[in-house]
């Protein structure tokens, strides 16, 4: 059977650390836009921790949610592109095709999440950060739409080395930069079509839950928390 | 007040054409400038990005969508005017047509601009056409902006063809007037008109079809620009008010904006005898009628909304009606419906000076409301961790700017070369001594019904 | 004799003439009416009235709901692509597009036989007179045979203010 990606987020792990968003910048050559730019609203993060508080003081509670693409089954943002930029794939990917994109933003318009973000201005890196920059991955040029591909370039390498060990692949083998860097490994990927694997045993937990449920765009991140007051 | 008939008319008529003053390359040159400086911003901003506006995450669109629904709107003056008065023979839309029609094609040729200037990499626009390309893939026919490229397109050729048709016998009248290159270039425009019987009857039945096929498309037109909302899932776009909502706000502003450029134009070009105070008049009604559906349509949409309280939807009601927006909105309450309603309800205050300001103040109230369907939304979505606000800045204005003033400018330039009251109309629009006018008929569909 | 023809001020004097180039046994499709502005008031403008503008119209119409069709659906068919579970052959959204493509083809054959069958496209045929964009109308004949010549000359005779001409 195909592939079907999806990833599940345990909330009480999570503590706002930033590891997944600054792994996922390194990993996917996400330029930072410099303090001005992020003043005005420019930052462009993948994954985001949004961060609420709760509650009256002294009772104060912050909650923690990393939100990135949901890579949905009913995606908004993929009918309303005119030019096929985004479109899903047979594993359950939203794709974005850098290539196709005229920047109408309608996409970004249309997802109830806000993860799509625009290139506004080209992209630069200062000495020596350039010598950073994953080869794996494409630079974006100004004008285009792009967001979070659960890291569809480790996807691919790690379905590549699976056949060329000429094995099937193991439900661990492929881990998302943010996955990856999470130090309370709050962030667990793998195939939803595959019943034993640990992302298919969370998203059939009773602790979780989808964002934006109601909206109907049948997301496939699975979000974990305590269902207590406490 | 007497319409001047015969050789009068064709001489008053023709007489921006064979004078021009130092005031129209005044104008023009003012025009210009601004035109010049809104293509200037255009071309800064390809060059340096996007970023040079004052758009963010995640308010994508702003100003240039504001202005892309704001100029598809006006030039919905032209269809209802010329088109339904010409299919209900309406005879006092004789000497307004072309001042319609005109506003059409020029707001269309402007408004068509603006999904070009928005786009993040607009030299790929043409991607929108279906052609067999080389990338094997064709337009996505589910998006609404490939909708908008159909609309917006069949709309233009139509409106632009039904400008261009009835101006040919006028070409032939220039032509026949005239000496020299005049003679030459109006003798190509007019291409093989004499105005026989059987010209004319061709020429009618066309126009006929040319009424006919033009309304339902113009409704299709801002329909389809209002599905540019509506088919997205988020708070307050998704409602299926929209479509009959935008094609009334357009309808709506187009009037007001065929007020204001008759009133100009019977200023600048003297046209008194002409454009009559009741002319205003019957478009001020007019104007009056959509007011008041214009205020039954939001209405409706907001008592839904109230009444539904949805959480996520109460964020950009309140945000509009008592937030940040709320002096927007309530500017855009008053210049789109108290302001017209009382002008133009009461008869002492609907005169040709009352119908112009009522028309300034939809112009204003309608941009507005464009505004607040775009920019508060995208700012007020599902997660309030992204909410963000949004602030144009220059590149942004100067091209909002530009687009009036090519407007204006093309209008301008319009007249000068072509008369702007269409004098075979008007013509046919006489009749002669009683006792020769017959019966109407069926086919008596040029000139007026009698009783 | 390329054309024989009259210039008249009032619509009832060029009714009259063109009355009497009737009887002198000229058929209505000889007879041309030159006028600044339809005419309606008067008989002599239901001359030539027959025309297939809205035949072309429909037809243009048809072609354009057909190209339409057509081309949503090979399109989609062509290189299929998932987007949003939506179906790939869309009937929905292409009912827009096929609307847009009928009106659009019925616009464009409707202008399209504007221009050729009112003889737009070719060069201006013999007959006119610039007098008649001042206001008169012209009433005559192309290709006259010349013995016809004095009866024509008699019909078109008509009133106090008429200018006779030849070309």
């Amino acid at each position: 059977m195909a592939h079907k990606w999806g990833m599940a987020v345990d909330l009480d792990r999570c503590d706002g650390c930033g590891a997944c968003v600054t792994a996922c910048h390194a990993e996917n050559n996400i330029p930072t836009v410099g303090d001005l730019q992020a003043a005005r609203g420019r930052a462009m993060h993948w994954i985001r921790v949004e961060r609420y508080f709760e509650g009256e003081f002294p009772d104060v509670r912050v909650k923690f949610r990393p939100v990135m693409c949901q890579q949905c089954d009913a995606a908004p943002c993929e009918p309303v592109c005119p030019t096929y930029a985004s479109n899903h794939t047979e594993e359950g990917l939203n794709a974005q095709v850098y290539n196709r994109c005229i920047g109408t933003r309608y996409c970004a318009n249309a997802c109830p999440y806000n993860v799509r973000f625009f290139d506004f201005f080209n992209p630069s890196w200062a000495k020596p950060l350039h010598l950073q920059l994953n080869p794996d991955v494409s630079i974006r040029e100004v004008g285009v739409m792009e967001k979070c591909t659960f890291c569809v370039q480790r996807i691919s390498a790690g379905k590549i080395s699976a056949a060329a060990e000429k094995r099937e692949l193991k439900d661990g083998d492929i881990k998302p930069a943010c996955a990856q860097a999470c130090p309370a490994k709050a962030i667990v990927f793998g195939d939803l079509n595959d019943p034993e694997s640990e992302v298919s045993r969370l998203a059939r937990s009773p602790h979780g839950t989808k964002l934006l449920e109601d909206v109907g765009a049948r997301p496939n991140v699975t979000y974990l928390e305590r269902q207590t007051k406490a | 007040m007497k319409t001047p008939t015969g050789n009068q008319l064709t001489t008053d008529l023709l007489r921006p054409l064979e004078r021009t003053s130092w005031r129209f390359y005044l104008l023009s040159a003012f025009l210009g400038c601004f035109v010049v400086a809104g293509l200037s911003a255009w071309f800064y901003q390809m060059y340096w990005g996007f970023g040079v506006t004052g758009l963010l995450s995640p308010i994508f669109w702003g100003f240039f969508i504001t202005d892309f629904v704001f100029w598809i709107g006006i030039s919905h003056a032209g269809t209802l005017i010329s088109a339904i008065l010409r299919l209900v023979n309406a005879g006092w839309r004789r000497p307004v047509t072309r001042c319609a029609e005109v506003i059409t094609a020029f707001a269309l040729m402007i408004g068509g601009l603006f999904p070009i200037i928005h786009l993040g990499r607009p030299w790929l626009f043409f991607w929108l056409l279906p052609y067999p390309s080389r990338r094997l893939i064709w337009p996505n026919f589910r998006s609404p902006l490939v909708w908008d490229f159909f609309a917006i397109t069949g709309y233009l050729t139509g409106s632009l063809l039904f400008l261009f048709l009835p101006m040919i016998p006028d070409f032939a009248i220039v032509r026949d007037r005239s000496t020299g290159l005049r003679k030459k270039i109006y003798g190509v425009l007019a291409l093989g008109w004499r105005g026989t019987t059987s010209q004319w009857h061709r020429l009618e039945s066309a126009m006929q079809i040319m009424a006919v096929a033009i309304i339902p498309v113009a409704v299709s037109v801002h329909t389809i620009v209002s599905f540019d909302f509506s088919m997205a899932p988020v708070p307050m776009w998704h409602s299926t008010i929209f479509g009959p909502y935008f094609v009334a706000g357009a309808i709506f502003s187009g009037i007001a904006g065929l007020i204001i450029a008759m009133a100009v134009l019977r200023k600048t070009l003297h046209l008194q005898d002409y454009l009559h105070p009741v002319h205003f008049e019957n478009l001020g009604k007019l104007l009056l009628t959509m007011s008041l559906l214009w205020g039954y349509f939001v209405f409706n949409e907001r008592l839904a909304t109230w009444y539904g309280n949805d959480p996520a939807e109460m964020a950009v009601f309140r945000v509009t009606q008592s937030g940040s927006f709320a002096p927007l909105f309530w500017t855009m309450v008053i210049c789109n419906f108290l302001l017209p309603v009382i002008i133009l309800g009461i008869r002492r205050t609907r005169t040709i000076a009352g119908c112009v300001i009522a028309s300034f103040g939809v112009c204003v109230g309608m941009w507005l409301e464009r505004f607040l369907i775009v920019v508060p939304t995208l700012g007020h979505k599902y997660l309030p961790f992204t909410w963000a606000s949004y602030r144009p800045r220059p590149t942004e204005i100067i091209i909002t700017t530009a687009t009036f003033a090519a407007m204006v400018l093309l209008y301008t330039l319009f007249a000068k070369f072509v008369p702007i009251i269409a004098i075979w109309e008007m013509k046919a629009g006489e009749h002669p001594s009683p006792d020769m006018t017959p019966q109407a008929t069926a086919e008596h569909r040029l000139g007026d019904m009698h009783a | 004799m390329k054309a024989i023809y009259a210039l008249y001020s009032a619509g009832q004097d060029a009714q009259r003439a063109v009355n009497g180039l009737r009887q002198a046994g000229v058929g209505d499709d000889q007879i041309t009416v030159i006028t600044v502005a339809p005419m309606e008031d008067f008989e002599f403008s239901h001359i030539g009235s027959k025309n297939r503008q809205w035949y072309a119209a429909c037809a243009g119409g048809l072609v354009g709901l057909l190209f339409g069709t057509w081309l949503t659906r090979f399109t989609e068919l062509d290189w299929p692509l998932n987007t949003g579970g939506m179906p790939i052959v869309a009937w929905w959204p292409n009912l827009i597009i096929m609307f847009e493509l009928t009106m659009l083809g019925a616009i464009v054959a409707n202008v399209g036989t504007l221009l050729v069958g009112a003889g737009l496209l070719r060069r201006r045929p013999v007959l006119h007179d610039p007098e008649v964009s001042n206001g008169k109308i012209l009433v005559g004949v192309e290709n006259p045979s010349e013995a016809n010549r004095p009866a024509l000359e008699r019909a078109l005779s008509v009133g106090t203010d008429f200018q006779l001409k030849t070309l």
